[in-house]
């Protein structure tokens, strides 16, 4: 389920095949932010999103089957601020698509209760060349876990832990 | 050029603000959401009212948003504001 229906997200190709004259006059946005409270499928999005440019990174997250002390993880959950949150993110990725020259952003999140090796985070970025996608998408990912207001929970049996920092670079 | 989303524009709500905790403060302040006058003399800062709300010093490390947009603990408060309270950020 998508958390977020915003301005930051398409219409999606469902309905834009149910309106011909629609699609042909919709451009896709150079910033696209959603935050799923449901699993997602990056390959999914990866087919019918990266064609526009020749050069296209990729990032994805995933639970670690661990916790931070090293202890077997039953699942991860996420939370954020509704609102500020896809600003933030939305405002950080295109002024990085601009500072880095790179053509398109997209950025899927979720929230909720994940298990180890859920998908958390897909970021890719467009753009004309490698270098310009590969360094928006590291400096993009780095503010994913840094400036915009997420936190993780860890739980262990019917423990959990909110994490107080970022694993290491 | 595309259009960017608006910060939340504030709005008076009968003298109160709407205060929210996440994440480890929301556990240890028991609530999530709470409105707090800011009639007379009462607190009219951000850092004042979180003294108000007689949860300890504000931690270092935790950051202050208001109206969805980070700023300084000193930040003055108006009537309708929603006054945020940001554990570290452990996102991606």
């Amino acid at each position: 389920m998508l958390v977020t229906n915003s301005p930051f997200c398409l219409p999606s190709p469902v309905a834009e095949m149910g309106d011909a004259k629609a699609q042909r006059s919709e451009r896709p946005k150079a910033v696209q932010v959603e935050i799923h409270s449901e699993p997602f499928s990056p390959w999914q999005r990866l087919e019918s999103c990266c064609d526009r440019f020749a050069a296209s990174a990729v990032f994805i997250g995933r639970v670690r089957p661990e916790s931070a002390q090293g202890t077997h993880l039953d699942a991860l959950e996420l939370t954020h601020y509704p609102g500020m949150c896809e600003r933030r993110i939305d405002e950080d990725a295109e002024r990085l698509r601009q500072l880095h020259g790179a053509g398109a952003v997209l950025v899927l999140h979720r929230v909720g209760r994940l298990s180890p090796g859920e998908v958390i985070v897909l970021v890719v970025v467009q753009a004309d060349r490698r270098g310009p996608a590969q360094r928006c998408c590291n400096e993009l990912l780095e503010v994913l876990k840094h400036d915009a207001p997420f936190w993780k929970r860890e739980w262990c049996g019917d423990q959990g832990a909110w994490l107080s920092g970022n694993t290491p670079l | 050029m595309e259009a960017r989303l608006q910060a939340v524009m504030p709005h008076d709500d009968s003298g109160s603000v709407r205060v929210l905790l996440f994440a480890a403060l929301r556990d240890q302040a028991g609530w999530e959401e709470k409105r707090m006058p800011l009639a007379g003399d009462g607190p009219q800062t951000a850092l004042q009212l979180w003294m108000a709300l007689e949860l300890g010093a504000l931690p270092a490390a935790v950051r202050v948003a208001v109206n969805q947009q980070l700023v300084d603990p000193d930040q003055q408060l108006h009537a309708g504001d929603e006054l945020a309270f940001l554990p570290p950020f452990t996102g991606g």
